[in-house]
């Protein structure tokens, strides 16, 4: 297979990405649709709008690039350039999350769930619907029965 | 797009890779969240993977990790119980004392077994005298939870006749034979005014910590715990068993 060929995917939204095969098939979803013959010239991308596209491709590039370095400490800058890639807004994080799960790339599906864990870590029931503007419809009642169903993780 | 519009396999991904403490603010927060939650996506992750089905009529996997962290559970053919640490789900073990090897153990001059309803095991070691005292117990690390930091614990108490635990003993926690490891020196019974590393637990039982361990993937062979003195008369002392629990 010739390591320099190119495919175009299509975003949602109907721009037109030309990249390396190599890159594209970080997705399994494009590698399979590929290699099974199916995938169409350009490969559409439903569900995923150009913007979202274009920050998937750039983190397949970064990591294929990266497993081609014979230096061993990019390591430590990949990690580092992983931390500034998620640094979006909450919108981005989770249209990442979606596209990632539906282009099947595990690495950015499990950095970008991390991120979102992380988020979550050590706040309290108030403070996550806060961070991530989430509607609380318990009853006071209700919400005072959760709580003592869960007091035995805190004791 | 907003968390609440993931799907709920990606939010039950997400839970998961935060704590069993986050999990259950997470079920406070909304319906929709509880629901995940609580579910057994999320807690099975939150379970050793040798644990999930461990005690197969409790359902759902959180009740299951609730009842491990509180209700110690025997481990086939031993007399060693597992339980999780509430805050990490890694696996706890306490090595009974008929699980230890006892110096003497099977001597009734020296040693005699007890049955007492303070002890979750059938029976305790209870000594009546000894020069040579010389306890080990052994675990396979494999059976330890990885990327773990564990301490073990002695855990004793006296009765009415003590002797000889005022001064110290030897205590090894490695892999492998305690000659290869420099140890350390604990005292059981300190006296009034000296350093004392004793703390109570429930039941009129006491621990005192006999060393640390770092469990990195489980393949280390046999984790050995030891305790050793050989010069002094003792009596009274009990022995429940020897516990591993990660520490912080």
């Amino acid at each position: 297979m010739a390591t320099s060929r190119k495919v175009t995917l299509l975003s949602s939204d109907g721009e037109s990405f030309e990249v390396e095969q190599s890159v594209a098939v970080e997705s399994i979803t494009i590698k399979d649709s590929i290699e099974e013959g199916s995938a169409g010239n350009p490969i559409p991308v439903p569900k995923v709008n150009s913007k979202i596209l274009a920050k998937v491709i750039e983190y397949c590039k970064k990591h294929v690039e990266s497993a081609k370095a014979e230096d061993r400490v990019d390591d430590e800058d990949l990690v580092a350039w992983d931390a500034d890639f998620v640094k979006v807004d909450q919108a981005t994080l989770f249209d990442l999350i979606r596209a990632a799960n539906f282009l099947n790339i595990k690495s950015l599906l499990d950095l970008t769930c991390q991120t979102v864990a992380d988020m979550i870590k050590g706040k309290t029931p108030e403070e996550k619907r806060k961070t991530f503007t989430i509607r609380n419809d318990f009853t006071p009642e209700e919400e005072e029965e959760v709580r003592r169903e869960n007091q035995w993780a805190f004791e | 797009m907003a968390f609440p519009e993931l799907s709920e396999d990606e939010i039950a991904q997400i839970i998961s890779l935060t704590t069993p403490q986050d999990a259950c603010n997470m079920s406070a927060v909304s319906r929709h969240f509880k629901s995940i939650a609580d579910s057994d996506s999320v807690w099975t992750k939150f379970l050793p993977s040798d644990c999930e089905n461990l005690i197969p009529h409790i359902s759902p996997k959180k009740s299951l990790y609730r009842h491990l962290c509180d209700h110690p559970v025997p481990i086939n053919g031993r007399n060693v119980s597992l339980s999780l640490d509430k805050k990490s789900g890694q696996k706890c073990f306490t090595l009974g004392a008929r699980d230890l090897t006892i110096a003497w153990g099977d001597n009734q001059n020296y040693w005699e077994w007890i049955a007492t309803p303070e002890s979750r095991f059938n029976e305790v070691a209870q000594l009546r005298s000894v020069w040579w005292f010389h306890i080990i117990g052994r675990i396979e690390t494999s059976m330890l939870s990885s990327g773990t930091n564990y301490a073990a614990y002695l855990v004793y108490r006296f009765n009415g006749h003590r002797q000889g635990f005022d001064r110290p003993v030897k205590s090894h926690v490695c892999i492998g034979s305690e000659e290869l490891d420099e140890g350390r020196s604990v005292t059981l019974d300190p006296r009034e005014g000296e350093p004392r590393a004793v703390r109570e637990r429930a039941h009129g039982w006491m621990e005192i910590e006999m060393g640390e361990f770092y469990n990195e993937n489980g393949d280390d062979g046999t984790l050995v715990c030891s305790l050793r003195e050989v010069v002094e008369y003792k009596r009274g002392l009990v022995v429940e068993g020897i516990e591993l629990r990660p520490m912080y």
